[in-house]
């Protein structure tokens, strides 16, 4: 059905062309494009150019209303010469006094689609009622001083005077608006940024550059009271030509960009069906929209909140434009890019349907990994807080118990000096003492067992090295990094040590090194019955790894490797 | 001898001044905590700063801190550090920086007076004095085999003398051998172990505890 009227249109603008190009030259004084190919390339390719190409848009449902408006464009181009006495007929004559000037206010919608309203509506009153409709009511030629014309159909009074006014109200009103818009359109080029000015020259440039020419065109109309065809209207008609032109060249750019960007989305389509892309679905989508800083986040479900591919917490920055892939309903990811580069709601569509498959991969995915985070990130906690509570409790048995065994074992000696002359009670006073000097030793060793203070003092290095002092069973240390690490990376590594050290029956062998941002560790031991389970869960808590290799003659290795993050 | 006390813990440093008193230690100063002991020390310029390593705020190793700042500012004045570790970190960061006027000891010797005074006299006389404690600790601790195994248990002996910062006459005394016989040992053992024959008695100090720390 559209197709249909589309192709009827597509004829009737040909013709339209022809019949606009035969009158003129039938009487070149009058017209715009008078007899000179100059004027009938101005004239079929401004007008032809603008039809098609909106008839092309509207064909493939593409961009709402530009389609449309686009070809009225070009109509009305064409019309713009059939406001003339020597058309001949009165039907064309008719239509040509009515909407000769409704060109200007069809190209500013299409150009500024739903920006700028206020102006368009002024542009639409000025230029098709005030300059158009309206004195046509009132226009009879013969009596108006135009005795060539054509009767005019929609004739209701002979009111020159009201033509008068209307023409010239209708001429202010049209440069005003026509010459807003046009510095509208420059200004929001200079001021727009990278990807969006990207997206916006093609139409803006040649849109804009045409509106000045019909403010220009109106500006040396308003002397007169009339839009006229004197020389340097005819000139700035040529000129507003070359700007049509470029208009339906803007918009076949664009469309052709699209295209590409469809293309790019086809080409989506096979590349992920089969194997998600390195750097994931952003950087694809990246390209496709067109702007390397495009930002992709997936809605964390029930949580109300955005995270990256990777899990991680996304704030979108106020400056983007966020554009929401939509799927049954419901938002599967939010794309933030530069303003105007997600305009097309069928491009829009495509990406979602083409990725659909993996953007739901990747959503999971981040889901899980988000998940796991908050999993990981919570038995880090607890390992620290365990570790703290311990650290705690180390230094409460040195600062107090110990504190008062040895200030009362300080006293007992005391006492004792006292007591010369009692041999009883000194016997008595030193089995006492020595009671205390046992249980205080058996606290210090508690205390240490409990938390090594040297590891928090001195790092990793001084704390093995103390281990291997009073460990069971000797410990060869190779290489130790002197530098200190967060204490919770510091603990993890200590305690794989210990724990070999501990349960080891003959010797251990112990290296450790940072390279990069992880902290190697490579105790060599006899013993297989080591408590792995504890020690891969205080690795895991730091996104670390616990490997055991078992060697020849009973030996064991294990390999721990912790982020240090330095 | 004149000694500065400094200690948190009230009980403690009263009860260490009086002790020390008794034994005809002359205590000239008390502090409860670093700031007061520095000040103390510049007041009464004592032989020697008896100072517990943990002290407020941070209850960590401030007393460390202390020594050090003493030792720098006041080389006439000794100190004696008091610790509940054993790990010979904490008495090798006072060692190796100030070896000499400076000892460590395990505060559970606190109570034991005649230890007290002696490693007092020593520090006032220049030596460096290190936990018997800690030093068989160093001496016994498992180790693979080593040059250590062939040294015999006399010459043990005279190794953790050596560590524990007594000189040859100390060694004589302690362990009623004539100067020639310590003199002998002490070769011997420098010899096995392969340690320069170091005729500074602090480096010599310093080198034998690097080869049991090592």
């Amino acid at each position: 059905m559209r197709l249909a009227l589309v192709a009827a249109l597509s004829t009737l603008g040909i013709a339209a062309g022809i019949y606009s190009l035969a009158v003129a030259r039938d009487d070149p004084a009058f017209w715009f494009a008078g007899a000179s190919a100059r004027g009938a390339v101005a004239l079929l390719g401004a007008g032809w150019l603008l039809i098609g190409c909106g008839l092309a848009f509207w064909a493939r449902r593409r961009a709402g209303g530009f389609g449309p408006l686009l070809a009225a464009a070009g109509f009305a181009w064409l019309l713009l010469e059939w406001n003339n006495p020597g058309i001949g007929s009165p039907l064309a004559f008719t239509a040509g006094l009515c909407l000769y000037a409704s060109c200007p206010p069809l190209v500013a919608h299409a150009v500024f689609a739903h920006r700028a309203r206020a102006a368009i509506v002024v542009g639409y009153v000025a230029n098709v009622l005030l300059l158009g409709v309206l004195p046509a009511l009132f226009f009879d030629g013969p009596s108006q001083g135009c005795a060539q014309c054509p009767a005019n159909l929609v004739l209701v009074a002979d009111r020159g005077d009201v033509v008068n006014r209307l023409y010239r109200i209708g001429v202010d009103l049209g440069f005003l608006w026509s010459a807003t818009l046009a510095v509208l359109a420059f200004v929001t080029l200079v001021r727009g940024t990278g990807a969006a000015r990207r997206a916006a020259w093609p139409l803006l440039v040649p849109g804009g550059v045409y509106l000045a020419l019909v403010a220009a065109w109106l500006a040396d109309s308003r002397a007169r009271g009339f839009l006229g065809h004197d020389t340097l209207d005819r000139r700035l008609w040529l000129a507003q030509a070359v700007a049509l032109a470029g208009v339906a060249l803007g918009a076949g750019w664009g469309a052709l960009r699209a295209h590409r960007a469809r293309t790019a989305v086809a080409r989506l389509v096979v590349e992920l069906a089969h194997s998600p892309p390195p750097g994931g679905l952003r950087t694809v989508l990246a390209q496709i929209v067109g702007d390397p800083d495009l930002v992709l986040a997936y809605p964390l479900e029930g949580a109300g909140r955005l995270v990256d591919a990777q899990g991680r917490p996304v704030e979108l920055s106020a400056g983007t434009t966020q554009t929401v892939l939509v799927r049954d309903g419901s938002p599967v990811a939010v794309l933030a890019h530069a303003r105007g580069l997600l305009d097309d709601e069928q491009l829009v569509d495509d990406v979602t349907t083409a990725s659909r498959l993996a953007l739901e991969n990747e959503r999971l995915q981040a889901e899980v990994r988000a998940r796991l985070e908050q999993l990981r990130s919570s038995r880090a906690r607890i390992v620290a807080a365990g570790d703290a509570e311990r650290r705690r409790l180390e230094r409460d048995l040195h600062d107090g118990a110990q504190q008062r065994l040895v200030a009362l074992s300080l006293s007992l000696r005391l006492l004792r000096s006292r007591l010369a002359t009692d041999a009883d009670g000194v016997r008595r006073l030193d089995a006492a003492a020595a009671e205390l000097d046992r249980a205080t030793a058996e606290l210090r060793e508690l205390a240490h067992g409990i938390f090594p203070a040297v590891l928090a003092d001195g790092g990793l290095a001084v704390a093995v090295r103390a281990l291997a002092e009073d460990g069971p069973v000797p410990i060869r240390i190779g290489r130790l990094p002197d530098a200190r690490f967060p204490s919770a990376v510091e603990t993890a590594a200590y305690t794989v040590i210990a724990e070999a050290a501990t349960t080891a029956t003959s010797s251990v062998g112990v290296d450790a090194e940072c390279r990069g941002t992880v902290l190697h560790v490579e105790v060599e031991t006899d013993d297989t019955s080591l408590d792995l389970g504890a020690l891969q869960d205080r690795l895991g808590a730091l996104e670390g790894r616990l490997g055991v290799e078992r060697g020849a003659g009973g030996r064991v290795t294990i390999r721990a490797e912790v982020p240090c993050g330095s | 001898v004149r000694v500065v006390v400094a200690d948190d813990e009230t009980l403690l440093r009263e009860g260490l001044a009086r002790l020390l008193a008794d034994a005809g230690i002359d205590v000239v100063g008390k502090a409860g905590d670093a700031d007061e002991l520095l000040r103390r020390v510049e007041l009464t310029r004592p032989d020697v700063a008896i100072v517990d390593i943990r002290m407020p705020p941070t209850q960590t190793d401030e007393g460390l801190v202390a020594a050090h700042e003493i030792r720098r500012s006041h080389p006439a004045v000794g100190v004696l550090v008091l610790s509940h570790y054993l790990e010979s970190h904490y008495a090798m960061r006072l060692l190796e920086e100030h070896p000499e006027r400076s000892g460590y000891l395990l505060k559970d010797r606190v109570k034991d007076v005649a230890v007290l005074v002696d490693a007092l006299n020593r520090i006032a006389e220049g030596e460096c004095v290190l936990d018997p404690t800690i030093v068989s600790r160093l001496v016994g601790r498992p180790r693979e085999p080593s040059a250590l195994d062939e040294l015999t248990e006399r010459e043990l002996e005279v190794l953790a003398l050596m560590a524990e910062g007594h000189s040859n006459e100390g060694i004589c005394k302690k362990l009623f051998l004539s100067p020639k016989t310590v003199e002998t040992h002490v070769r011997h053992i420098l010899l096995k172990l392969g340690i320069g024959a170091a005729a500074d008695y602090h480096r010599r100090v310093l080198a034998v505890l690097a080869y049991l720390r090592a």
